[in-house]
């Protein structure tokens, strides 16, 4: 749950851009799919049309060679043509034989001739049949037609399962020709064109359902994976981001810390031995000008001097007191194994935006076993301080000629870190006193990182050394000691 | 004219260090000063004589009251002694305090002997200097004072520059009155000279009118 809440706006922003995402994919595969059942309706109404167009054509042919011989051929039509169920004769002078049907064809019979085209009797509907009939000089002939045969089962234009139903309307009259999987839920779209053939006016009506089978889940499910990895990866870096400026606060505060505590520890250090000083100077001043009467005082500067002995042991006392307090209290307990290589490479970590700003090349070099007993704290603020002094001195070079070098080595019982830099280099002159508190070539600098750096090393039973320079540029070395085989690690 | 300075000025040293007050002290003796030394504010300012001639030695940094409100107390009660404080750490911004206060002078620990005494002394002629005046102008006051209506008119004339005969004239007096007038107030106002008694006495006919 802390999880949840740590990363509440990494994952709103994730499930927003899937939605997003699955939104869209969802309207293109709706889109597609209307396209195409659109084109497949058309295809359907073309296919009628030209059903319609053929019954016609049937109608003329049999009124056009309306012999004796072609009627007993008109019988074997049903043969060639499925969906024509029945082929009707009867001469001018006779009636149509069936009871109501026949009064219908008659009625067809005559509209059929007055419109002087083929007349469509849609009554039938109902039982899947339509009538057609044309009215002859000689002889009428009637069409009964299987609506469900007008198209084979091989000639829809989509699977014979697929979610599509096709229907014919008349005057409210629906016959179904195609009935394909109805989707509950879901899409829907909708087609309705009327045939142009008037003989037989129905509308074409097409639907199509789509199921929420048929959404893109895989892609949907492959574009939210992506996503929320991609995601996941940009939480990942900024967090780590956020990390490394708070670990970089951290060790700036500590130094911020450390400076306030050392400003306070010099007010009171002032405070303390003022008071003796200002005794010392005011007996021997008062003794001097004793002595220095007509004649001497010798027994009240005497007395005078005294005091001022006194006065500077107790000046001295406030020093001794002072260095014990300063002493870190069981340096030697938090000494525990430690990595060299793995500290060195924390540091860089740390640094790492500023080193790239400065655009410093940065080489780490040294395999092996670099495991060394060690402050972890310490070490690495003896490790952040040389990499810092480095970037200072690097930064009065030339960006190009900017090269810092990190070089682990094992030499017996110790491991060291030696810090090369391509600076300015250590002037021989001030080489002897860097590491004297209170020492430094830089304006804002206090001079104490180095000789605390000192302190905390010999602290651990390590060393820190400036060395003789081979070229340009300055080289520190950190040597600890090293943690020999498997038995120290306890 | 008189010695108005009874006896040698007295320094007082306020300083809740024992080793500082008595070393400073003795510092201050080996210059012919007295010296009178104070473990704490409170009882310096309960204890001394603010008419007597002098000049305190004030630490800033004292528990109980610090030596800059002990400062404003002083200036406040109208002690016209030089303050010279002390501190171990001076800042400027204590220095410009201490001075609006109205320090005389402000030295830091540890403070060199003989600029220590250098400044007592300096302040110590400063301020004999501006007492000597004041007893001075409040002796004249007091001995004008003892003048009749008539002799403060013939001083006025004097001062203006007039002879005998002509103060005669203007006050319708004989000369030899005037002449009787100007003896006794010679001897009232104990002026040996003619241009002493104008020197001393001209402001005061001025100010305080016939």
């Amino acid at each position: 749950m802390t999880f949840v809440r740590a990363h509440m706006r990494w994952i709103a922003g994730a499930l927003i851009l899937c939605l997003i995402s699955s939104a869209w994919l969802v309207h293109a595969e709706l889109q597609r799919a209307r396209r195409e059942f659109e084109t497949q309706a058309g295809i359907v109404h073309r296919v009628l049309s030209l059903r319609a167009v053929e019954h016609e054509a049937i109608l003329a042919t049999l009124a056009l060679l309306d012999t004796p011989a072609t009627a007993e051929a008109a019988h074997r039509l049903p043969a060639i043509y499925p969906r024509i169920v029945t082929v009707l004769r009867t001469e001018r002078t006779q009636t149509w034989a069936h009871g109501t049907l026949g009064m219908e064809l008659s009625r067809a019979e005559a509209s059929s001739r007055s419109a002087g085209r083929a007349w469509g009797l849609v009554s039938g509907m109902e039982q899947g049949r339509l009538w057609l009939v044309l009215a002859g000089e000689a002889a009428s002939h009637a069409l009964e037609i299987d609506l469900a045969g007008l198209v084979t089962d091989a000639e829809w234009p989509f699977a014979i399962d697929a979610p599509v139903r096709i229907d014919l309307m008349h005057g409210g009259h629906r016959w179904r020709i195609h009935s394909g999987a109805d989707e509950a839920g879901g899409w829907r779209f909708g087609f309705n064109r009327p045939l142009d053939v008037r003989s037989q006016p129905f509308d074409v009506v097409a639907e199509r359902s789509v199921g929420w089978d048929e959404l893109p889940w895989a892609q949907m499910l492959a574009s939210s994976a992506v996503l929320i990895g991609l995601m996941a990866g940009a939480a990942a870096l900024a967090q780590q981001r956020i990390a490394r400026r708070r670990a970089e606060e951290l060790l700036r505060l500590g130094q911020v810390g450390r400076l306030n505590a050392m400003g306070e520890l010099a007010a009171g250090m002032a405070h303390e031995l003022n008071q003796p000083l200002t005794a010392i100077l005011a007996n021997t001043g008062a003794a001097v000008r004793l002595l220095r009467d007509e004649p001497p005082d010798t027994e009240t500067a005497r007395t005078a001097m005294e005091a001022a002995a006194g006065q500077a042991r107790r000046a001295a006392d406030v020093l001794g007191r002072l260095r014990r307090s300063v002493e870190r209290p069981g340096g030697a307990e938090r000494v525990q194994v430690v990595d060299l290589r793995a500290a060195a490479e924390a540091v860089l970590h740390l640094l790492e935006p500023r080193l790239r700003e400065a655009g410093v090349r940065v080489g780490l070099e040294g395999a092996g076993d670099f495991r060394v007993q060690a402050d972890p704290i310490a070490l690495e603020q003896i490790v952040h301080n040389l990499l810092t002094n480095a970037l200072q001195a690097l930064l009065r070079v030339p960006a190009t000629e900017r090269r810092l070098t990190l070089r682990l080595a094992n030499d017996g019982a110790r491991a060291s870190l030696t810090v090369t830099d391509s600076g300015p280099g250590i002037p021989a002159a001030q080489r002897p006193r860097v590491f004297a508190p209170f020492y430094t070539t830089r304006a804002e600098g206090l001079g104490l990182g180095l000789s605390l750096c000192e302190t905390l090393a010999a602290s651990m039973d390590g060393q820190l050394e400036l060395l003789e320079a081979s070229g340009r540029g300055a080289a520190f070395r950190l040597s600890l000691p090293r943690v020999s085989g498997q038995g120290m690690r306890a | 004219m008189h010695d108005t300075i009874p006896l040698s000025p007295l320094i007082h040293v306020v300083d809740d260090d024992e080793a500082v007050r008595s070393s400073l002290a003795l510092l201050i003796g080996t210059v012919g000063l007295r010296a009178q030394t104070w473990p704490t504010p409170e009882g310096f300012l309960a204890g001394f004589d603010p008419e007597g001639v002098g000049a305190v030695v004030l630490d800033v940094r004292m528990p109980g009251i610090s030596g800059l409100a002990v400062l404003e107390t002083l200036i406040a009660r109208g002690v016209d002694m030089p303050v010279i404080m002390l501190t171990g750490h001076g800042t400027v911004d204590l220095c410009r305090r201490a001075f609006k206060s109205g320090a005389a002078e402000f030295l830091e620990k540890p403070v060199d002997d003989d600029i220590l005494i250098d400044t007592l002394q300096q302040a110590l002629r400063r301020h004999v200097a501006s007492r000597a005046r004041v007893t001075a102008d409040r002796a004249a006051r007091q001995r004008y004072a003892q003048l009749s209506g008539r002799e403060r008119e013939v001083l006025g004339l004097i001062v203006e520059g007039l002879t005998n005969k002509e103060i005669g004239r203007a006050l319708a007096l004989s000369p030899r009155t005037v002449e009787t007038h100007r003896a006794n107030l010679f001897a009232k106002l104990e002026a040996a000279s003619l241009a002493q008694l104008i020197r001393h006495y001209a402001c005061l006919v001025e100010a305080g009118g016939p």
